[in-house]
């Protein structure tokens, strides 16, 4: 299973949790079962059309997801996906 | 590090992340500095506002510093500017600054963030640029050739979705962090290290950082005009 890094600002969906293991052939499925399992998450992360939203980052490893297959990228066992959103206070 | 003292600097912000900036520039050796801020000096937030006493309450933010700074170091040229930075006066801001000054974002405004990101692209003025909320922030140094904020992130998150610091507020040793953590990329900036295009984010309770180095995206509009000026 895939592990993906959760930013603070989402882990009231993940109970608290840095880190989560979800199974999943790509980037798009893995974020499907991580909705099915924590309720609400999706809509964070993607926006109305399904797109990867403005100011939020998923890399794979150290790879920006849109310089891959974006949402399609391919997901391997032991993958780190993390997603970063852009922090703006100061 | 093999940065040499000197250097101009251009600090926009002197709150929460501009406070520890400041400290950590005049600690490498700064030769000047100017500050930009509009604010007084607020009492609710002096906890993370490291250069402010209480003596200083209502004070302009820009004045208090420059005074705490130059006691810390006579020599240091400073210059105080007390202006709210918008879209009609930052480009002629910076225009004004003398070669080779480095800019650090350092303001609690998303848009701002975005518009100076573009601003110093367009003319050739290296930035750090930083974040900071709650437990965690990022961190990012831009200039032209490497991936900017606006190829990092598209833009600043809705309205409707940014959380204020004045609402979820800032643990102060994460804006310490983060600050010092600016001037450390600016003072590399100024001593030609490349450091530009890595972001770097940090949850200030694991202190993990992650660190991510993205190509400049094809098709970023603020790299794109910068490459047609
Ligand atoms: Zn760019």
């Amino acid at each position: 299973m895939a592990t993906i890094r959760i930013p603070t600002p989402l882990r009231k969906y993940t109970q608290g949790k840095e880190e989560v293991q979800i199974a999943g052939a790509t980037v798009q499925a893995v974020i499907e079962a991580l909705e099915h399992s924590h309720p609400g998450i999706r809509e964070r992360i993607l926006d109305e059309h399904g797109k990867v939203r403005r100011f939020v980052n998923v890399f794979v490893g150290d790879e920006d997801i849109r310089f891959l297959e974006n949402l399609q990228t391919p997901v391997a066992e032991r993958d780190e996906i993390s997603i970063i959103p852009a922090i703006a206070g100061g | 590090m093999s940065a040499g003292p000197g250097g101009h600097y251009l600090v926009l912000g002197a709150g929460g992340l501009g406070c520890p900036a400041l400290l950590g520039l005049v600690s490498a050796g700064a030769a000047a500095i100017t500050i930009v801020d509009h604010d007084v000096v607020d009492a609710s937030n002096l906890q993370r506002q490291v250069l402010y006493t209480t003596a200083d309450v209502g004070m302009a933010k820009v004045d208090a510093a420059k005074v705490r700074l130059r006691s810390r170091d006579p020599r240091l040229h400073v210059r105080a500017l007390r202006l709210r930075l918008d879209a009609t006066n930052l480009a002629p801001l910076l225009a004004e600054q003398p070669p080779g000054t480095i800019v650090l974002e350092c303001s609690d405004a998303p848009d701002l963030k975005f518009m100076v990101n573009d601003t110093c692209l367009a003319g050739q003025l290296p930035l750090v640029v930083g974040g900071v909320q709650r437990w965690r922030g990022q961190v990012q140094a831009v200039q032209r050739g490497h991936a900017c904020l606006r190829c990092m992130f598209e833009g600043p998150p809705p309205t409707e979705l940014q959380e204020p610091c004045s609402l979820v507020g800032v643990m102060g040793a994460a804006a310490g962090l983060l600050g010092f953590w600016m001037a450390q990329l600016a003072v590399a900036l100024h001593a030609g290290e490349p450091v530009a295009g890595t972001l770097w984010a940090i949850d200030t309770r694991t202190l993990l950082p992650q660190q991510m180095r993205p190509r400049p995206r094809p098709d970023c509009p603020a790299c794109g005009a910068a490459r047609s000026t």
